[in-house]
């Protein structure tokens, strides 16, 4: 079953426009213009019930228009969007009740109080009795490691504890669907590793579907099975992790160090990407040649050292964002 | 739907009492500001005090009933503050896109919104307006009417701020219109009306609701009148919803924002 349906999902901004200038403000007021930004192009698509999915593009692609009209934030301009079966345009405060949300960039806990006295207010919002609250804040409290800090305010949290604290927010009232927009920006590797263990943990025992938009590969390749790509408002790629890194892992990153300096033959499907004295740095492309011929072309019975990679996702969703992108666009 | 309100009482409480603990928090300046507002307040009594020693009315007010004036001024005005503070800073939660917490809960969105803060100096002034009026020498009657005076001022104050609020969903400099309509409307509020001629009489019964958040209330406490009793309410209920509805229609063009942003 569909946890998330989206059809042909519109959204356009108002924007006012202003010329430079104290000249350009006069106007301004005098004569107002506004241009439309299209922010969402009738995008398209569906998450089943307990999925991982990654929603991610570069900043200005519509992922967080998006996010906030799947939450019922905004309002879509056209198209259609379900989620638990529920529009969240009409029935906003009904959706509320069975989704989580986690905004890495908004606050959503009162940094003033300490995060029991928040959990408890969740609680109140979500009319979870007080009772089933308390022990839910004892087993979440556990689960997530907050025992140390669960009763300092929140203002004096670290980012990693704060995030943690507004994880164990958004999952008071058990949701069946997460939305998670950015939820490691600016944590550290350690806690990034231990805010995503904790998320596909979630996911393993409550089957919760999780929506996930983030800038951080790490995130999308450790968390998600599935991946969209929006550029310009659009779908650019709908695709799973493991057939994404199958189209686009034919390129191999090789890095030898020489016994002596040494220059390399021209040969189709070996790029240098970098030649320093004795040290080289190669891309292979083993749709054009065979890995173990580019090793012989490259003369390995010379090689001192070596290191085959593959081309960091990073790097590929980056050649997706700009080829796509350009396409998208026009 | 008995559930439901009660639940969202008990939320709106909570919001409260959190927004005062928060406030206390740093106990010096809390009191300090609650007792200064006090202060501040009763200075400018005394210069009434000094004006009617010159003359015996004032626009048709006697001292009690200028008293009667800035008890249901302060008091409804400091109501407002400590419940419903937010409600003055609305534009600016609009335009910057700071609705989005409220909008993910599964509560009234425009009630969550105007109880996320309170005033600490308007503890000062509810406090100072309730003295004001317990002191008028209005009776046990006359003081549990002005008390309900409080509220329906209270509610027509905070109507009025969301009104003009709101309007920041449509045009993006209002906060300062709004921010001056209501500081014109309380200034207006603490002088006896009968020295308003014209005009300004027209303005602050038809366009700011002075009239009915002070002037009519007054001229009541000090001879019922049925009609007047009634007009009041009846504008209360009536501004209120439709504040209301031009709040939820131009929550239809919030555009949020991506700016950082935390609960305070």
């Amino acid at each position: 079953m569909q946890a998330i349906s989206v059809k042909e999902l519109e959204k356009t901004f108002r924007v006012r426009r202003k010329e430079k200038g104290m000249r350009g403000s006069v106007q301004a007021i005098l004569r107002p213009q506004t241009e439309e930004v299209k922010a969402v192009r009738g995008v398209s698509f569906g998450v089943d019930e307990g999925e991982m999915l990654a929603f991610i593009g570069p900043n200005g692609a519509g992922k967080s228009t998006t996010i906030k009209m799947l939450t019922g934030i905004l309002y879509p301009d056209g198209g259609r969007v379900e989620v638990l079966g529920i529009d969240p345009a009409k029935r906003r405060r009904q959706l509320a009740y069975q989704i989580g949300t986690v905004f890495g960039q908004k606050e959503q806990l009162w940094t003033h109080l300490t995060p029991y006295d928040n959990f408890r207010f969740f609680g109140a919002i979500y009319d979870i009795p007080e009772k089933e609250t308390e022990r839910r804040i004892g087993e979440l409290t556990e689960r997530f490691e907050l025992g140390g800090f669960i009763n300092t305010p929140v203002r004096n949290l670290s980012l990693g504890q704060r995030i943690r604290c507004e994880i164990v927010a958004s999952l008071l009232h058990k949701p069946k669907v997460l939305f998670l927009d950015e939820p490691t920006i600016g944590l550290d590797p350690v806690v990034k590793e231990s805010v995503r263990s904790l998320i596909k943990q979630m996911n393993r025992e409550f089957n919760t579907t999780i929506f996930l938009t983030s800038h951080d590969v790490g995130d999308i390749e450790k968390l998600c099975k599935r991946i969209i790509i929006v550029n310009a408002g659009q779908i650019v790629l709908d695709d799973s992790m493991e057939h994404l890194k199958y189209h686009y892992l034919h390129k191999k990153i090789v890095e030898v160090k020489m016994q002596e300096e040494t220059t390399f033959p021209q040969v189709e499907g070996i790029t240098i990407l970098k030649h320093k004295g004795t040290y080289a740095r190669l891309e292979v492309d083993t749709a054009a040649i065979e890995i173990g011929d580019a090793l012989r072309r490259i003369n390995a019975q010379a090689v001192e050292d070596i290191n085959i990679s593959n081309v960091p996702l990073e790097n590929i969703i980056m050649e997706i964002y700009k080829a796509e992108g350009k396409d998208a666009a026009s | 739907m008995l559930t439901v309100v009660k639940n969202q009482i008990l939320v709106c409480i909570l919001s409260v009492k959190y927004n005062i603990m928060r406030e206390m928090l740093n106990k010096v300046t809390f009191l300090m500001n609650v007792t200064f507002m006090i202060l501040n307040n009763a200075s400018i009594l005394i210069q009434w005090f000094v004006l009617f020693r010159l003359r015996e009315d004032i626009g048709g007010y006697t001292m009690r009933e200028v008293m009667l004036l800035w008890g249901l001024t302060a008091a409804s005005f400091g109501l407002s503050r400590v419940l419903f503070a937010r409600v003055y800073s609305l534009p600016e939660l609009i335009v910057s896109g700071k609705l989005d917490s409220y909008l993910v809960q599964p509560k009234n969105v425009l009630l969550s919104v105007m109880t996320s803060s309170t005033n600490i100096s308007a503890i000062g002034d509810l406090l100072y307006g309730l003295i004001l009026l317990a002191v008028c020498g209005l009776g046990v009657r006359g003081f549990l009417l002005s008390l309900l005076f409080v509220v329906t001022g209270m509610i027509i104050l905070t109507a009025f701020a969301l009104f003009l609020g709101s309007l920041a969903f449509w045009f993006v400099r209002v906060e300062m219109l709004s921010g001056e309509m209501v500081m014109g409307l309380i200034s207006f509020a603490t002088y006896p009306d009968g020295i308003f001629q014209g005009i300004s009489r027209f303005l602050l019964y038809f366009i700011m609701p002075v009239g009915m958040i002070v002037y009519h209330p007054v001229h009541i406490l000090v001879r019922f009148d049925a009609g007047m009793f009634f007009t009041v309410l009846g504008y209360a209920c009536l501004l209120s919803v439709a504040a209301t509805v031009v709040f939820y229609r131009g929550l239809r063009r919030y555009a949020s924002s991506s700016l950082m942003e935390a609960r305070m």
